[in-house]
């Protein structure tokens, strides 16, 4: 296998490891330092084939062959274009036989065969489908969006649990050094023989370490189910405890009138009261109108008060 | 519904009696009040005696129902009967002497077209008093929004009035349905409601139901038409086992005939004696009060308006 190599400057990987190779649309190799060179202006022709590249348009080359990069950048040009999706087509037979196409364009576009008139097709599709592919498009970058935001979240919890790490590390570093301060403090003042000491810090030491340990055990334990439920919640299986109240009792509207009782609403129509009002025209019982609500109005009217108060 | 409404609770009265006591009370108070201010030169003969207030109401009544039948657009009845009721039901605890007439009759007009729901603006409401000039109109507006409150007040925010005059159609309809053997009960429409009319103006309002009001409208003018219906109350009103209730019925029927019979127009020479004595009542004592009462407005900061130089300016004459 040959070593891969800047075609303009002879460098290859084996003599510069940190040779960087910047591949652009016509799918030809320079290394980054003759990228620099001779795009100083930002555009430029491309040194094996004439193409006029843009700077901005290199890319750093990721497969061992160069034309896998050109491809890539082409299918993800095409597929901007063709950005069908197989619930568009009727039928499985339809939907391969689009993909098929597609292939074919990138296919032709990479080894340039009929150039040409794979971008007239292109163009064309693009005139017809134009609908089609802006729609697609926004779907697209919908999800795109959900995507990243998951990402994102997962992102933050991950340096949440990276930074509760360092601390806690932090921490017992602080313990660990207090502990050597406090000994050197003792030996430097107290009158106690030097070996009691260390043994005594000798325990400490010893003591903090379980501890650290423990810590680091009792750390982690989840305290919550995944469905937001406490662990270690136990659940009472005894029977609430009833709240004996009397229940309502339901006693009918008395309502005196101080009159003759008045024909229900639903029986006006049956005892021929209804005969002696005004119908309802169709507009006003649009808006729940009807003439037995008038009469039984009116009714209600008349005999509410009529008797005579008493005392 | 009336039998539980603040009309039936607080506005209807045992007797004639019991109303004809509380106004002599209201005209007591108002002659004690400026007697007690100690003014020099006042007498109890420049005040209005309760017969001449009673006319000089009957007066301003009659001039209130006239307005609102000559109101455009043309107000309904019950519209009219609200506001006569309110003027009355003001002027049981007050005196003409302490409140002129002329500025609450048109405020009771003015707050039973809101209250009954008959639509008309401020502006087309003064616009009603033809005889005025827009300015004047304008100034009218104002009092009446001035005393709109103090009338709510009054009446104690009781402003639901139930009216005969529903009542009157729910007997219609309902001797039409129970008491076939009637042959043509429209014929006794035309003078029950002349009867309503007539009662408006009289203190039967006060004293009695409206549901009463109506059977009495129809009863009598059944018996001008020398129709007998009262079988149509121990039938089908079910007065029939209770021989009480039926002689309270007829006895009350016969107290509403003899108001509706007492009562006559002002004449109007006594009219504008007695208004001349108003006005100069007005003039001395109630101006004063009234401009107090605006100051006190002032001080809580209701009213900031520059003081109405020119109240008494326009007079009752170019009302109608």
């Amino acid at each position: 296998m040959d070593d891969q190599g800047c075609p303009r400057c002879k460098t290859t990987k084996y003599r510069n490891p940190s040779l960087k190779l910047m591949v652009n649309v016509c799918g030809h190799t320079l290394c980054e330092n003759c990228v620099e060179m001779l795009f100083v202006r930002g555009s430029g022709n491309c040194v094996q084939c004439d193409t006029p590249l843009r700077k901005s348009n290199f890319r750093v080359q990721l497969f061992e062959d160069p034309t896998v990069d050109k491809e890539v950048e082409i299918r993800k040009k095409v597929l901007k274009i063709y950005n069908k999706r197989d619930f568009d087509f009727a039928s499985l037979r339809e939907y391969n036989d689009y993909l098929e196409q597609v292939e074919d364009i990138v296919y032709n576009l990479t080894n340039n065969t009929d150039v040409e008139n794979t971008k007239q097709r292109m163009e064309q599709y693009q005139r017809e489908n134009r609908d089609v592919i802006q729609r697609n498009k926004a779907k697209l970058t919908r999800e795109q969006e959900e995507l990243e935001e998951l990402l994102l979240l997962e992102q933050q919890g991950n340096e949440q649990r990276r930074l509760e790490v360092l601390q806690e590390e932090q921490r017992q570093l602080q313990a660990k050094r207090k502990n050597k301060q406090a000994l050197l403090d003792e030996l430097e003042q107290s009158h106690v023989p030097a070996a009691i000491l260390l043994a005594k810090h000798k325990v400490r030491a010893a003591q903090l370490e379980t501890q650290i340990e423990q810590q680091k055990q009792t750390v982690k334990p989840a305290s919550l189910f995944s469905t937001g439920i406490h662990m270690n919640q136990t659940v009472s299986l005894q029977p609430l405890p009833r709240i004996e109240e009397v229940l309502y009792q339901y006693k009918p509207l008395q309502v005196e009138t101080y009159g003759p009782p008045v024909p229900e609403l639903e029986q006006l129509s049956r005892l021929g009261y209804l005969n002696h009002v005004r119908a309802a025209m169709p507009q006003d019982t649009a808006g729940g109108y009807t003439s037995a609500l008038a009469c039984h109005r009116a009714i209600q009217d008349a005999f509410s008060g009529l008797f005579p108060q008493r005392g | 519904m009336f039998h539980n409404s603040s009309h039936r609770k607080f506005w209807v009265f045992k007797s004639e009696d019991e109303v004809e006591l509380l106004r002599y009370e209201a005209n007591q108070k108002f002659c004690k009040k400026i007697l007690e201010s100690g003014k020099s030169g006042l007498s109890e003969s420049m005040f209005l005696s309760r017969h001449e207030e009673d006319t000089l109401f009957r007066h301003y009544e009659k001039r209130l129902v006239d307005f609102c039948n000559a109101f455009k657009p043309a107000m309904p009845r019950s519209v009219v009967g609200t506001a006569t009721m309110y003027f009355r039901r003001f002027y049981l605890n007050n005196s003409l002497m302490e409140y002129h007439p002329r500025i609450i009759m048109l405020t009771c007009a003015y707050l039973s077209c809101k209250v009954d729901e008959f639509n008309v603006s401020s502006s087309q409401f003064v616009g009603n008093l033809v005889q005025e000039s827009p300015a004047g109109q304008e100034r009218v507006l104002e009092q009446i929004l001035e005393y709109e409150l103090l009338l709510i007040q009054q009446l104690n925010f009781h402003l639901v009035v139930h009216n005969p005059y529903r009542p009157m159609e729910g007997l219609l309809i309902d001797l039409k349905t129970r008491l076939p053997t009637l042959e043509n009960p429209e014929i006794l429409r035309k003078s029950a409601d002349d009867f309503l009319t007539q009662a408006a103006m009289t203190d039967v309002g006060l004293l009695f139901s409206p549901s009463q009001i109506a059977l009495t409208a129809i009863m009598n003018s059944a018996s001008r038409a020398g129709l007998n219906m009262e079988s149509y109350l121990t039938e089908c009103l079910g007065m029939k086992e209770d021989k009480e209730t039926l002689s309270k019925m007829f006895d009350s029927m016969r107290r509403m005939k003899t108001l509706l019979k007492k009562y006559e127009l002002p004449k109007s020479e006594e009219v504008n004696i007695y208004k001349q004595k108003l006005e100069r009542i007005h003039a001395e004592f109630a101006t004063s009060s009234s401009n107090k009462r605006k100051r006190g407005y002032e001080e809580d900061g209701h009213v900031a308006k520059e003081p109405r130089l020119v109240e008494e300016e326009w007079t009752d004459e170019d009302l109608i």
